[in-house]
């Protein structure tokens, strides 16, 4: 069967993607995005730059609304609420049935709330917030400020990232998290201690406990929340956000009858359990041909490749092409108290870490295998280490461990020797 | 549009690396960084990252391209073409010369394709 049209679920960077890639690879059928936020904006930016209100919404879109248009891209702005696979139709919660040769799910997932008691009904009530979209961000951004109290639920990407941003606006930040440091298998144990470390110095109070119960404190407290911690103590915090993972929205595919494990299957050319059907992005989780199920990635670089190969993959479909895209080592970003963190590959997998110390800290991790190999690598302020050691990665450059360590061997010298 | 201006010689940048000329030394309205790509010719962008605040002369320079420091968003040196996300604009090029081993910069004269 020929694919003459696409319908993308999801605006998310994984269902964008799949649309910039079928456009710049000159397909020429129609193709449909579904989009619940309309016009599709990237995220990372929701936990620093716009929720400090240093940037704006305009901003953060990938392509301004007249660039869909220009490219023949039907924007639907709207909610699904049944895919038929057999059929391709997509029906829209509350609008026509859309149709096409095939549907990709993007559709991405949803904030985590711990079942810790209480965190339910100070959700519901508007104390206890999570940050996934531009709505959840303004939420944040307006409890923010001198004489608020923000309490921070994990010490995660998200959690550093909010607590760094909250205390550059004035707020009164606690960071809680039962791990002390957190991070250590993203980027090792030495860059977790000192990017850790790097909260109290910048006037977060940190706390090393889990979260055992949160209740309304007006009265107890003066602030909205009492939360007990399970060492005993307890903080006062007029809001508190949860960062502590995502559940992938997989609801539609279950319904859709599609083969459904901790995320929708997908196999390496991103196509699920149904020949109509793909997933993408943070949804979607990878059966290596071997037959293994991988554990699914959440990153943002994830999302655009993934939706990138799918969108190679519906091009090969439609006509000869070169097909789909591999898929890289996986590489993420973050960014707190003015600092620029970055991660490779795995700094968990088994081997011996390197670091590179700048100014008498340590500033790069290399992450080398047995054979002299590079297979992770994290670095703070460093980004050009990272770019360096992602192409050692693909290219499996044997290295010397210490050029690796010595500050004046210049990385991009390691990349270029053979 | 505008006289050709000398910016290096051809040994001051080398292979895979980058000179950031400011607005002043160039007559331009941004700064320009001129890049020494390792297909070995020369080659000339506006220098902040079309997605964000970045300077492209702290990227990577990788065969013909150029990779944002901040969020890996890459370029084409020679056409300024952005290649991958976070970017969706092109990046704006600059004409280069090479001529007895001097490397002069044409700002704002784009590059020929």
């Amino acid at each position: 069967m020929s694919v003459e049209s696409v319908i993308v679920v999801g605006g998310g960077p994984a269902g964008f993607a799949v649309v910039q890639r079928l456009r710049r690879g000159f397909f020429d059928g129609t193709v449909t995005l579904i989009a619940s936020e309309g016009v599709p904006y990237d995220r990372p930016p929701l936990s620093k730059e716009y929720l400090a209100g240093t940037t704006d919404v305009e901003a953060i879109r990938f392509e301004p609304a007249e660039w869909f248009a220009e490219h023949e891209v039907d924007l639907v702005t709207g909610d699904v609420s049944s895919v038929e696979p057999d059929t391709g139709e997509v029906r829209l919660a509350d609008g026509p049935t859309l149709r096409a040769d095939r549907v990709v799910f993007a559709t991405g997932g949803a904030a985590a709330l711990p079942p810790i008691p209480g965190v339910e009904q100070s959700h519901d009530a508007g104390t206890v917030l999570t940050l996934r979209s531009l709505d959840d961000a303004d939420a944040l951004r307006a409890r923010l400020g001198p004489g608020r109290r923000l309490a921070v639920v994990g010490g995660g990407l998200i959690g550093a990232e909010v607590a760094s941003t909250a205390a550059g606006t004035g707020t009164e930040v606690v960071l809680i998290d039962p791990v002390d440091p957190p991070l250590v298998a993203a980027v090792g144990p030495e860059l977790a201690r000192r990017l850790h470390d790097m909260h109290a110095a910048h006037g977060v109070e940190v706390r090393t406990a889990a979260v055992a119960q949160v209740e309304a404190g007006e009265e107890a407290t003066g602030r909205a929340l009492r939360i007990h911690l399970d060492d005993g103590s307890e903080v006062a915090a007029d809001t508190a956000l949860i960062g502590v993972g995502m559940v992938p929205r997989t609801a539609l595919a279950v319904a859709a009858g599609l083969e459904v494990d901790g995320g929708i299957v997908v196999d390496e050319t991103f196509r699920t359990s149904h020949q109509r059907i793909y997933a993408v992005g943070d949804v979607a989780r990878l059966r290596t041909d071997d037959g293994e199920l991988q554990p699914r990635a959440e990153h943002w670089e994830h999302a655009v490749l993934s939706g990138g190969a799918a969108g190679a993959a519906l091009l090969a479909e439609a006509g000869p092409s070169a097909g789909p895209e591999p898929i890289e080592s996986p590489w993420f970003w973050s960014d707190r108290h003015g600092v620029h963190l970055e991660a490779v590959g795995s700094m968990a997998a088994p081997g011996r870490t390197i670091t590179r110390e700048i100014d008498g800290a340590p500033a790069v991790a290399f992450r080398v295998d047995e054979t002299s190999r590079v297979i992770g690598c994290a670095a703070i302020d460093a980004s050009q280490a990272v770019r360096v050691a992602r192409r050692l990665i693909a290219r499996g450059t044997v290295v010397d461990a210490d050029d690796l360590a010595d500050p004046d061997v210049p990385l991009k010298q390691l990349m270029r020797r053979r | 549009m505008s006289e050709p201006i000398r910016v290096a010689a051809v040994e001051d940048i080398d292979e895979g690396e980058a000179l950031l000329l400011q607005p002043e030394v160039t007559g331009a309205s941004e700064p320009i960084s001129v890049f020494h790509g390792e297909d070995g010719g020369f080659y000339a962008l506006d220098d902040e990252c079309t997605h964000e605040t970045a300077s492209l002369a702290d990227g990577l320079v990788d065969g013909d391209t150029v990779e944002c420091p901040k969020h890996s968003a890459a370029f084409c040196l020679k056409d300024g073409r952005a290649l991958c996300l976070p970017a969706t604009r092109d990046a704006r090029t600059h004409r280069v010369e090479v001529r007895d081993g001097e490397i002069y910069l044409h700002p704002g004269v784009p590059a020929q394709a």
